[in-house]
């Protein structure tokens, strides 16, 4: 202890020349500002980062391969070390940043406050674009937002259920973590379509935030079934463990349960087929990474937003047995129709 | 003890040796804007958390409550903001107040019944977890207040190098580090050079020796906690600044953290020995290995496994340079 007053100086000096050599300047801000237009797409690094690893961002791996080649980027990468931590992943998105990652699609761990991340980076000259989902809010600070709406997909899901049920019953909806913006609006979704029944369809349970990993759904959906499982006529899936929690739940209880799913996991597709799965309903990550990525190269080649912060749907797509071999047709459809609306709509390009 | 032996002197070779490392590798490790600043501004979070950690760990306590007192504390910086409208300074005080009180519930709490400090903190973590929840569904129907005070957004984004007097402007510090260092400083001088910091200590060497020695224990525990609580507060007002938000995810990665910078800086987990430079560097160090890692690019597992191996092996080293001191003292 007795020699800590030389480690001070030496940390003192230690700060001293860190201030020496940091400089003083402004000018970085407008060289940063000016350094994001004009750029070709071998000068665009695209940085594609989830909020943490979840099986829904898989397919954003690829996609990120895919684009370098087929929009012959400088770069593209994926990176999934946030942690579902917003501080984390804000330092994910600087470290790129410092590595000359210079264009952003980001889905953000708190929707809440993504918007002062979006706004740190647009501070900075980058194009960001907020890839499947929306900051919570009216406002989006991001170039665009391109993701499911997810309350439409939510009382897609919800018809569907009530179709397959004739139209009468008792649902439980399933979902992710209840104090997430996104929740609220699949909650609002559900009820909606629940609403338009008239009181012949009643939601008796909602369970929320068991889409932490597969174990903690598969628990949540012993528990439900065990309690409530003769009253329930459907389940309502709206995030991807309790989608495939419920499936297999029900299956090995052999009870006479209609689940409506929510993306496009083994354990469902086979369940489709093999008539367990009433439906799922599909998003399109293929399409927010590679129609998002587009955006961004375009955006840091000189185009703006015509509406900056338009927030546009990446699409839902309900899947049943008639559909189960064809929907990817749909889906690439539609992800070349998005393309087009960027070209057609959303950019403006000189 | 030799120089050698001494734990920070050690911590400060890791560091420079990692830094020298990172940025041979990655040049942007230097990189003023995107790395060093942001560096700073996380070093300070988990310097202030680390030493809310510290001054628990005095009393060989625990505070497994840290990461929800943020929270809480945030939740009433933004909560006077929100409906009452105050400024910077009387939210920012509302806050430490709050957390303060926090701390020293537990403090009584512990000194009173004489239940684990471990049982006691992190019951009160169960019960503020959902108590924020409750409140913030219950104030704003969201996770987090929609504006800040006047002045965060400086704090947020402004280093000294913005505020120029004439054509000499500050250094690329951000706005948030003199309040971790300051709280640094403070806790320094009360350990060091107090005479309730002292007590503190010696109440953590041996509860029953320093009872007979006539120190008030009781409230020397009481305090250590409330200023441990006031602490974790400030750690939770410096993450919302850097966040730009008061929000319920304060604090949800603090725990881990706080325990790693004071216990690589050798403050003692049995209590009676801590060290607030040590603490300093702890919290560096672990900022500076996540954020090479982060710069390295590694994919999730990866990063996670490197970063327990650069921990254990400072800890290791930590340990074995320890006991090389230990039999030198002890040869003749």
């Amino acid at each position: 202890m007795k020699r800590s007053p030389f480690l001070r100086l030496g940390i003192g000096a230690a700060l001293i020349s860190l201030v020496a050599t940091a400089g003083c300047t402004r000018k970085s801000d407008n060289e940063a500002a000016t350094a994001s237009t004009g750029k070709g797409p071998d000068q665009v690094k695209v940085a594609l980062i989830p909020g943490g690893a979840h099986p829904y961002f898989q397919p954003w791996k690829t996609a990120a391969a895919d684009v370098k080649t087929e929009f012959k980027l400088g770069d593209a990468t994926f990176n999934e070390t946030s942690g579902w931590d917003q501080t984390k992943q804000n330092d994910v998105v600087k470290s790129l940043a410092a590595q000359g990652y210079n264009a952003f699609g980001i889905f953000g761990v708190a929707p809440e406050n993504i918007n002062s991340t979006f706004e740190d980076l647009k501070r900075q000259g980058f194009p960001v674009a907020s890839l499947a989902s929306c900051p919570a809010g009216d406002v989006n600070k991001a170039d665009f937002c391109l993701s499911t709406d997810v309350e439409e997909a939510a009382y897609k899901a919800t018809k569907a259920a009530i179709e397959t049920i004739g139209g009468k019953g008792n649902l439980a909806h399933l979902t992710g973590n209840k104090v997430d913006s996104n929740t609220q609006r699949r909650i609002a979704g559900v009820e909606k379509a629940v609403g338009e029944t008239g009181g012949q369809v009643k939601i008796i349970q909602v369970v929320t935030d068991i889409d932490t990993d597969l174990q903690t759904a598969q628990k949540a959906v012993a528990d439900l079934l065990a309690a409530k499982g003769s009253e329930i006529t459907a389940i309502v899936n709206t995030a991807y463990n309790p989608a495939v929690a419920s499936a297999e739940g029900v299956k090995q209880a052999k009870l006479p349960i209609k689940v409506i799913a929510i993306d496009d996991d083994k354990t469902i597709l086979d369940g489709i087929k093999d008539g367990s799965v009433a439906g799922t309903v599909l998003q399109n990550p293929v399409g927010q990474a590679t129609v998002g990525s587009y955006g961004l190269m375009k955006l840091a080649g000189g185009c703006t937003m015509a509406d900056a912060g338009v927030i546009v749907d990446s699409g839902s797509f309900v899947v049943t047995k008639a559909n189960v071999d064809s929907y990817e047709t749909d889906r690439k459809a539609k992800t070349a129709e998005l393309r087009q609306a960027f070209d057609s709509q959303y950019l403006t390009c000189r | 003890m030799p120089l050698w032996a001494n734990p920070r002197v050690g911590l400060v070779v890791l560091l420079v040796l990692l830094v020298a490392l990172f940025s041979t590798i990655r040049p942007a490790f230097l990189d003023t804007r995107l790395t060093l600043t942001p560096l700073q501004s996380d070093i300070s979070v988990y310097l202030v958390i680390g030493l809310a950690q510290m001054s628990v760990l005095s009393l060989g306590h625990m505070n497994m409550a840290v990461g929800r007192m943020a929270a809480t504390s945030a939740f009433a910086m933004g909560l006077v903001h929100h409906t009452l409208g105050a400024g910077l300074l009387v939210s920012l005080f509302t806050g430490l107040v709050v957390g303060a009180g926090l701390g020293a519930l537990a403090g009584l709490i512990i000194s009173r019944t004489g239940v684990n400090s471990f049982v006691v903190t992190l019951a009160m973590d169960f019960a503020l977890v959902g108590l924020i929840t409750i409140l913030y569904t219950g104030v704003v129907d969201g996770v987090a207040f929609p504006t800040m005070p006047a002045g965060m957004e400086a704090l947020r984004f402004d280093t000294f190098a913005d505020y120029c007097a004439g054509e000499i402007c500050g250094p690329r510090i951000p706005l948030v580090a003199p309040f971790a260092l300051a709280a640094a400083l403070l806790t320094g001088l009360l350990f060091r050079w107090s005479r309730v910091g002292r007590e503190i200590l010696m109440t953590g060497s041996s509860p029953r020796a320093a009872e007979l020695s006539g120190i008030p224990t009781r409230g020397r525990v009481v305090q250590a906690h409330a200023l441990s609580g006031l602490l974790a507060a400030l750690a939770g007002f410096l993450l919302a600044a850097n966040n730009g938000a008061f929000s319920a995810g304060i604090g949800d990665g603090f725990l881990l953290p706080s325990f790693l910078a004071p216990v690589l800086g050798g403050t003692l987990l049995a209590g009676g020995a801590v060290s607030v430079l040590g603490t300093v560097l702890g919290a560096t160090l672990t900022q500076v290995i996540y954020k090479g890692l982060n710069l390295l690019q590694f994919q999730l597992d990866r990063l996670q496994l490197y970063i327990g191996l650069v921990l254990l092996a400072a800890l290791s080293l930590d340990r074995a340079r320890h006991v090389l001191a230990g039999r030198r003292e002890a040869a003749p």
